[in-house]
């Protein structure tokens, strides 16, 4: 791999790109459950999982799922990372310090949630650990209402 | 080679400038509940699946992983196919082509817009702002630049210098553009898909629009919409088996030339209103599908026409008449939907544009109209060949397909 | 298939930067193959391009590309994916009987020009996973690489002698982008966590890079060159978006995509019948995970497999190029791996050869922990 020998004109671009997402029936609902420190799960009427965050389809059965149900707030730690770093518009970043990730299957739900997990040390961590939902003081109906996951 | 039909269609209910109560996986998956309800059809009988938008505009990168599980593509080949204003042409293309080489039987294409989720003009802008921002930077002075027409007004900018030559050289007035856009505007009135509609519209009233970039006013230009819309393609042995009738593919084409940001928008090399790709294409697409006049062969046309003007342009670049007559088959009816050469029947990109369906609408329509299934928007005259024409790039990228009643012979 | 297609020739180029410009990475690619088969833009029928709008910062990048490719006034069209599901559509256009020949032009700048993270975090649901803003590609890594090593008891070790073995095979291959020459576990455990237990040499480097492949009936091909490569069979399939409703440990898509190409192939046992595999593995953990959707390797295998069966003296040898550890110009990685398997196939991979090459798989990947596969299965 020799170096090139020639160098090229590097213009930038600076556009910021705005975008208004609207987040659908589901996400909306979800999120207002977050007011009431509820989380919702829907349920499929083909093969009757229930999965969170509450979205419209089952993808192998190709159904609406049209029901929402509350899940538990406790569940299991099935999987887990440690984030050393953050990721800032693409760019690796040095987090402030380690932090737990966690998929985390509420009791009575078909799927994994990610949540950030605190009080557990890496060499506690392991499949099958029960944890709990931990909410923000104050409720906003917003993504991070639902703050982290601590063991119960 | 294999024949390939279009065997089904499915659109979300509406095309409208904003679907605020979904999201954009949940706004696809209407078209594909919707096409699966009119087919009779389930996941089970799809082997592969194509998908295309241009996702500058949502700014979702790749947005058929999202998808996936909302569009029944679970376990399927997936194909994701994006060339600008003619992704939904090419996606049909791509879905012919894994029918036409023997791997696949039964194909789903899927394509879709919400172009109120981002701002199209920053999308389209997107086109040319590197060269734009290099010359800024160079120091380059481009106040003078027709380039800038870009800069101004996006696409609408740049597409005023293509107007103002193609009336220059058809001996077409402004009156023209302002009769095409309101026959459109009525014609969409009666497709229940289509976004932009005014039964009563006319050359006057459509001549009280602002200019906005002469020769092309407000009422000439395409909306922005919100909108899925997907088909069934199949080979001949699974049409039969899973279909009353199918659109059959007889000849596919499409063309590039040179893509020089300077270039074509300050007309150095090239005339906008030429459209060279258009001409090769269809002179192609025509030779595979073995037709030798199409003045007298194509009974209906669908053109993507983002505005006004180049429904006619268009129509002289596709063969079906003679250079400078396109707008006195206008004065004399013939485009009308009960004329003699019925042109976007359904409406055309001006009346209705989620772009990613925009030139994949041009052939469900003409398959529409070859099944006798258009409804309310149905052409007056028998249509056993149908022409669509997908436009876009940067000015210089077309696709076209010819659709028949019947299967290919031999 | 109804009709035998090869590969007629190809070119690659990557680096960390190659302080080039789409628009001249793609002249030199196209014109370098032409002239390495002796041909000229007359002679390609079809023209796919492998490109993403976002990887390019611009709007139908495809267009800009026309020109440089020699598609002037020509046929193109472009698959937004891996470069591996476009060579799919190019067999399709020849297989249909439409064109004789085909180009394939796939690159990605996301060593010089923008963040591969950035282009991964744009993939993600919008509603969702970007407003809450934990997913993104390394923490997705590291949560498969977790379950991967819990699922079978390895420990992290393992993914050292991956990385180790890939990078240090990279050093043997010009025409990667990143290698350490000798590299040893120690090395790559002296690389610093990002998602633990993910290490910054577990994961592929941020690269530029591109090639350009010609596909070619039987007929043609044979014209054009005396070492053609049996395209034998190709399969493709997707899975879940949701990641916490897949097993991360395995890719059922990629067994899939690799079930439908060896049924094309006429391949029943691939362990015993497959030489060699190239795999889009962009994290070590990955390596392992395909290989087993791939029917090389059982599950629970990876431990023996590194000791030496896969290397590239082994008997099954798993990436002998050094893999995406040392190159992953996305849109093209796939055909890195497609164009290292023609080099094994034709005997012209230098230290990197493998023993016996006649039949070799390879693999690429689209979306978050691969839910989108493409697997290819070629001969001699």
């Amino acid at each position: 791999m020799e170096a090139p020998a020639e160098n090229f004109f590097t213009p930038v671009v600076p556009l910021d790109f705005v975008y208004n997402y609207r987040v659908g029936p589901y996400i909306e609902r979800y999120l207002r459950g977050f007011k009431d420190k509820k989380i919702l799960g829907s349920k499929c009427p083909g093969c009757g999982k229930v999965v969170v965050p509450a979205r419209m389809y089952c993808g192998p059965c190709n159904r609406r799922m049209e029901e929402l149900v509350e899940v538990s707030q406790e569940g299991s730690l099935e999987n887990y990372t440690i984030g050393h770093v953050i990721l800032e518009k693409g760019a690796i970043k040095p987090a402030k310090g380690p932090y737990m990730l966690g998929l985390i299957n509420l009791d009575g739900t078909d799927s994994l949630l990610l949540g950030r997990v605190e009080g557990v040390s890496v060499a506690a961590a392991k499949p099958g650990l029960r944890v709990k939902a931990v909410w923000k003081e104050e409720l906003d109906g917003d993504f991070k209402d639902l703050d982290h996951f601590e063991p119960v | 080679m294999r024949n390939v039909g279009i065997i089904g269609i499915g659109y979300t209910p509406v095309f409208v400038s904003k679907r605020k109560d979904v999201n954009i996986a949940e706004m696809i998956s209407e078209a594909v509940e919707d096409c699966f309800a009119n087919t009779g059809l389930g996941p089970d009988d799809i082997d592969a699946m194509v998908f295309g938008n241009m996702h500058t505009f949502e700014g979702v990168n790749m947005p058929h992983l999202w998808a996936a599980d909302y569009i029944a593509s679970l376990g399927k080949p997936v194909m994701r196919i994006a060339t600008g204003g003619t992704t939904g042409m090419s996606a049909i293309h791509a879905a012919y082509y894994h029918i036409a080489s023997g791997l696949h039987d039964v194909v789903m294409v899927v394509c879709f817009e919400k172009q109120s989720e981002g701002d199209s003009q920053v999308g389209l802008m997107g086109i040319v702002t590197p060269e734009i921002m290099a010359m800024l930077q160079a120091g380059i002075d481009i106040s003078g630049s027709s380039g800038m027409g870009a800069l101004a007004g996006g696409s609408a900018g740049a597409i005023s210098f293509q107007a103002s030559s193609y009336l220059a050289r058809s001996g077409a007035g402004i009156e023209h553009i302002d009769g095409m856009a309101a026959l459109e505007r009525r014609n969409a009135a009666k497709n229940p898909y289509a976004h932009l509609k005014d039964a009563n519209a006319t050359a006057e009233s459509v001549a009280r629009t602002a200019l906005i970039s002469y020769p092309i006013r407000f009422g000439h230009i395409c909306p922005t919409s919100d909108g899925a819309t997907v088909a069934i393609l199949a080979s001949e042995e699974k049409a039969a088996e899973l279909a009353d009738g199918a659109a059959w593919i007889h000849g596919l084409a499409n063309c590039a030339s040179d893509a020089s940001a300077g270039n074509i928008l300050e007309g150095v090399i090239t005339d906008p209103a030429e459209q060279m790709p258009c001409q090769l294409a269809a002179k192609q697409a025509f030779e595979r599908a073995g037709i030798k006049d199409p003045k007298k062969e194509i009974d209906c046309v669908e053109i993507y026409n983002g505005f006004a003007h180049q429904t006619l342009m268009f129509l002289e670049k596709l063969g079906m008449c003679e250079v400078g007559e396109a707008h006195k088959l206008l004065d004399a009816g013939e485009l009308e939907i009960n004329g003699r050469c019925p042109v976007n029947a359904s409406g055309g990109v001006v009346s209705t544009n989620a772009i990613g369906t925009s030139a994949m609408n041009r052939v469900t329509e003409c398959a529409l109209q070859i099944l006798g299934q258009a409804g309310e928007h149905q052409v007056e005259k028998d249509v056993h060949k149908a022409l669509s024409h997908g436009w876009g790039g940067l000015m210089q990228y077309v696709t076209i397909t010819v659709l028949a009643d019947k299967p290919r012979k031999g | 298939m109804n009709r035998k297609i090869a590969i007629a020739g190809y070119r690659m180029k990557a680096a960390s930067d190659l302080v080039t410009t789409r628009e001249r990475l793609t002249f030199e690619l196209t014109r370098g193959l032409f002239d390495d088969l002796g041909i000229d833009r007359d002679h390609v029928g079809t023209t796919i391009f492998a490109t993403n709008d976002f990887l390019d910062g611009r709007t139908i990048s495809n267009v800009f590309l026309d020109p440089p490719a020699g598609v002037y006034m020509r046929d193109e069209s472009k698959v937004e994916m891996d470069g591996l599901s476009a060579l799919v559509y190019a067999c399709m256009r020849i297989l249909s009987g439409q064109y004789e020949t085909a180009l394939l032009v796939a690159f990605g700048l996301c060593g010089s020009q923008v963040s591969p993270y950035l282009h991964v975090e744009y993939t993600l649901n919008p509603t969702y996973d970007r407003q809450l803003g934990l997913l993104n590609e390394l923490s997705a890594a590291g949560l498969q690489a977790r379950s991967f090593l819990n699922k079978f008891g390895y420990s992290e070790d393992l993914l050292d002698e991956i990385a180790a073995r890939n990078l240090r095979n990279a050093a043997l291959n010009r025409d990667q982008a990143r290698g350490i020459k000798d590299a040893s576990a120690k090395d790559i455990k002296d690389s610093s966590y990002l998602y633990e237990p993910l290490r910054e040499l577990h994961t592929y480097p941020a690269t530029d890079g591109g090639c350009a492949v010609l596909l070619a009936s039987e007929t043609k091909a044979k014209e054009l060159t005396d070492k053609p490569v049996w395209i034998l069979g190709m399969g493709q399939s997707i899975e879940s978006y949701y990641l916490g409703e897949r097993n991360l440990y395995e890719s059922r898509s990629t067994r899939e995509a690799s079930g439908r190409a060896y049924a094309m192939a006429g391949i029943d046992k691939p362990e015993a019948e497959v030489d060699f595999a190239e795999v889009s593995s962009l994290f070590a953990q990955q390596e392992p995970i395909l290989t087993e959707a791939l029917g090389l390797y059982g599950p629970g295998d990876a431990e023996k497999a590194y000791a030496g069966d896969n290397g590239i003296a082994g008997s099954l040898p798993v990436n002998p190029s050094g893999g995406p550890l040392g190159a992953h110009p996305i849109c093209a990685t796939g055909l890195f791996r497609l164009n290292e398997a023609i080099k094994q196939l034709r005997g012209e991979a230098g230290k990197n050869q493998v023993k016996k090459a006649e039949i070799g798989v390879v693999h690429g990947q689209d979306g978050v922990c691969a839910q989108q596969n493409t697997v290819v299965v070629l001969g001699i």
